[in-house]
């Protein structure tokens, strides 16, 4: 019995790996490049973007909450970083990367005081923060691609390697142990989950519930905004609606790992499965020689069967 | 008070097995129309599995089961509802997010596919206004609800379907005494019109006036079936639990009136909830709070640890004045509180967790106690007696008695200097019953100032060395000594003067 419960949760995570090497291996039937190094670099590299958003969403889909305000965080963070790089002053310049997170952790803050102290849910007063960043940005740009370009550092934070590896991989990897080592060894990862389950019973066990629910979503909020600074150098600028299409991506990579939507159950090492599943399931439907309308029934199809999976396999006893 | 010649349901050689647990083992039990038939036995005695299978929400492993002298099948609890049998559970079963309105026309009579039927909520608040149940809200969401409101609410909800057996699984544990003799009144009523009534409870004063015959279970098994009144107590305590428990309650020692104050609260207040609350703890004394339900006592226990906003007066701890802000700040050790909430499944544990993940939730980040270290949590595990198969294990799956006590070790590993207990004892069996008391009267010797909540009487009397009884947000009476009688608690509960408490009690 107890074996089983806790064997549980590794099954929930390992479940999209195995996805992933299903995806790898039938996809090298039709495309035996698939298999070679570069191209699988190349995947860890794009992971890497949709990676760090997801890690951040996974504390707040943990804490039973949801974060709608990635895209424009994401696309903030690219907007700040590059248009200080682009002021041309090498102290703006070196600002550019601290200022772009800081810019994240305070949209996190603000998220967090909606949800812990003004009790809206998240849903809802994180779509609405996302829409105000949108305007701010287009009062700023006059709804024209904003000007300014990627630093040095970003490019190759983005597109460079290190021991073979893509730099952007080895950055995701970074933060995922320190987040790993943030939900193991203190505290926080256990009021994180807790909280999910049942936030009154954690209050009323002592903890300072609102300090953990700020904390989650300024983390997500850095996590969006690194995503955001490492994009803006891949593209070397930012662009309008640069984030729009991660915000689902990123939720359905989270819940494929086999974080519960509801909060409370979850994992990092599953939502790290989940963000690769998502990345080659992507990449391999769009070499494939098919027309867009199948390419995304075929992706949503896909999505449901592994909610299922994850479903149906918890349903059993 | 005649009771059917032939019985409404009737079990033969009836068992229930999940996995490797016999739940219930060859059970022959038959039930009466113009009976009130209580089921006695520990948790985990089969009592609950018995009710689920006569509700249809269970089928037997092995046995058959006859309804009005026809061998049936219950397909489920529509089913049974539709042959009369109506159940009222344990887990309270009205729906959280709706109005107590549309919680009593779901699936009421002469209810489907769109159309309601409005008679049954007349109905039901004529049988609400019966049992004090008149000042609730038909428009208030029953999450607002109290949770003795809800029961009330759920009384009324069964009586309206025209049941033919009634079944109450602890139907009345958080009512308090007067409301429960108003209910006890409408359950005699039905009874004397035929309908025959199953009854589980754990409070024994209520078993001893209500029931006409008591059914003992014992580990899935039905040990025995006599009319009330055929054993005493202590016999009937013994058949449940196969031994002999000899006293509930454990020995009660002298108080020190002049024992160190631990804490004292001194014309607390809060809004026009809480008037003039003057409370002192004592080291190594139990001190009981009493009275009808949301009479105030809930709301001292949540403004001691911090959960009400904008309280006056004044609070000390030892010497010190405080001001309790926050639960975190309550149990800092500078403070020591500690609170075992009401509701131990929504409140004091998270059910989808395991043992261990609950044990460490209040010990986490406090300074000097490693969390992490289960065998900190070890002693008070052993004195409780809890029964587990590991502490990985969902506190889910625990019965009521055993996620108590994970409840409450939670918060004894830290030490507390003043427990802050809202009836721990609620809906909990007798044997874990006399673990509880005999664990908080050990507390007390050691040194820890506890104030415990009660509805029910019995503990105020028994465990408890001085007692407040409130009363519409005020302590109307401070019972010590001698004069904690059960008719001094009611009267004071009621607020009847207490120089015709005496004449009021006889009348009752």
């Amino acid at each position: 019995m107890s074996k089983v419960t806790q064997a549980l949760p590794g099954v929930d995570a390992l479940l999209p790996y195995g996805g992933a090497v299903l995806l790898v291996l039938g996809g090298s039937y039709f495309f035996p490049q698939i298999l070679g190094l570069d191209y699988l670099a190349q995947q860890l590299q794009i992971a890497a973007f949709l990676g760090l958003l997801a890690l951040g969403a996974t504390l707040v889909i943990l804490l039973g909450h949801i974060d709608l305000s990635v895209p424009w965080v994401l696309g903030g963070a690219a907007i700040v970083s590059t248009s200080l790089v682009g002021s041309g002053d090498p102290a703006l310049a070196g600002m550019a990367i601290p200022a772009a997170l800081l810019f994240g952790a305070v949209v996190g803050v603000i998220n967090g005081a909606g949800v812990a102290i003004l009790r809206i849910p998240s849903m809802v007063w994180t779509l609405a923060v996302n829409s105000m960043l949108l305007g701010v940005a287009v009062l700023n740009t006059g709804g024209f691609n904003p000007k300014g370009e990627a630093s040095g550092t970003m490019i190759w934070l983005a597109t460079g390697t290190v021991a073979g590896f893509p730099v952007a991989f080895v950055v995701w990897m970074a933060v995922t142990g320190v987040m790993a080592l943030l939900l193991t060894r203190s505290g926080f990862g256990r009021y994180l989950s807790a909280i999910g389950y049942n936030e009154k019973a954690t209050l009323l066990s002592g903890v300072s519930t609102p300090s953990v629910i700020f904390a989650a979503f300024a983390i997500a909020g850095l996590c969006s905004a690194l995503g955001g600074v490492m994009l803006a150098g891949y593209a070397n600028q930012a662009y309008q609606s640069m984030g729009d299409p991660f915000l689902l991506p990123t939720i359905a990579a989270v819940v494929i790992g086999g974080t519960s939507i509801l909060g409370g159950r979850g994992s990092l090492i599953g939502t790290i499965g989940g963000v690769l599943f998502i990345t080659l399931l992507t990449s391999i439907l769009s070499v494939m020689q098919i027309s867009d309308a199948w390419r995304n029934i075929i992706f949503g199809l896909i999505i449901i069967v592994m909610l299922l999976l994850q479903t149906l396999r918890r349903k059993d006893p | 008070m005649s009771r059917s010649e032939h019985p409404i349901v009737h079990l033969r050689g009836v068992s229930k097995v999940y996995g490797a647990t016999h739940a219930l083992s060859d059970v022959d039990f038959s039930c009466y129309g113009g009976e009130i038939h209580a089921i006695l036995g520990e948790n985990g005695a089969g009592k609950s599995t018995l009710m689920k299978l006569v509700s249809g929400v269970i089928q037997p492993t092995a046995g058959e089961i006859e309804i009005d002298g026809e061998l049936t099948r219950l397909k489920g609890p529509s089913d049974a509802i539709s042959r009369g049998l109506i159940c009222m559970f344990q887990e309270l079963s009205l729906v959280p997010d709706l109005s107590v309105r549309e919680n009593l026309m779901l699936g009421a009579v002469g209810t489907g596919l769109g159309r309601l039927n409005a008679d049954v909520v007349k109905r039901a608040q004529d049988i609400l206004g019966q049992i004090d149940g008149e000042a609730i809200g038909l428009t208030t969401r029953v999450a607002d609800l109290t949770l003795a409101e809800r029961q009330q609410v759920e009384i009324a909800k069964a009586l309206t379907r025209d049941p033919k057996l009634l079944i109450l699984d602890e139907a009345t544990s958080a009512l308090n005494a007067s409301v429960v003799e108003k209910v006890f009144r409408l359950i005699r009523a039905e009874r004397d019109r035929g309908v025959g009534v199953l009854f589980i409870s754990h409070r024994f004063h209520e078993i001893e006036t209500l029931a006409d015959r008591i059914s003992i279970f014992r580990n899935g098994a039905h040990v025995e079936t006599f009319d009330n009144g055929a054993y005493d107590y202590g016999a009937i305590i013994s058949k449940m639990v196969g031994q002999r428990i000899d006293d509930l309650f454990p020995a009660k020692p002298k108080a020190d009136p002049d024992a160190d104050e631990v804490l004292r609260l001194e014309a607390f207040g809060w809004s026009d909830r809480l008037q003039d609350i003057s409370i002192v703890l004592r080291k190594g004394q139990i001190t009981g709070l009493g009275g009808l339900d949301g009479q105030g006592q809930g709301d001292v226990l949540q403004g001691l640890f911090g959960l009400l906003k904008g309280t006056t007066g004044r609070c000390l701890i030892g010497e010190t004045e405080v001001s309790i802000r926050h639960p975190k700040q309550a149990k800092d050790p500078k403070l020591g509180i500690a609170l075992v909430p009401e509701d131990r499944k929504t409140e004091g544990l998270i059910l989808d967790q395991s043992i261990a993940r609950n044990l460490e939730l209040a010990a986490l980040g406090t300074h000097g106690i490693d969390a992490a270290d289960k065998t900190i949590y070890q002693p008070f595990l052993d004195a409780l007696e809890l029964k587990c198969d590991s502490l990985d294990q969902p506190v889910s799956q625990l019965s009521g008695g055993n996620q108590q006590k994970v409840a409450l070790t939670k918060w004894l590993t830290l030490g507390p200097r003043c427990m802050l207990l809202a009836d721990p004892t609620r809906g909990i069996d007798v044997k874990t019953k006399t673990q509880i008391y005999a664990l908080l009267r050990r507390l007390a010797d050691s040194g820890v100032a506890i104030l415990l909540l009660s509805t029910d009487y019995e503990e105020l009397i028994h465990l408890c060395d001085e007692t407040h009884i409130f009363y519409q947000g005020r302590i109307v009476r401070h019972l010590t000594g001698k004069d904690v009688t059960a008719e001094a608690i009611i009267a004071a509960s009621l607020n009847i003067p207490a120089t015709t408490e005496r004449s009021e009690a006889a009348n009752a």
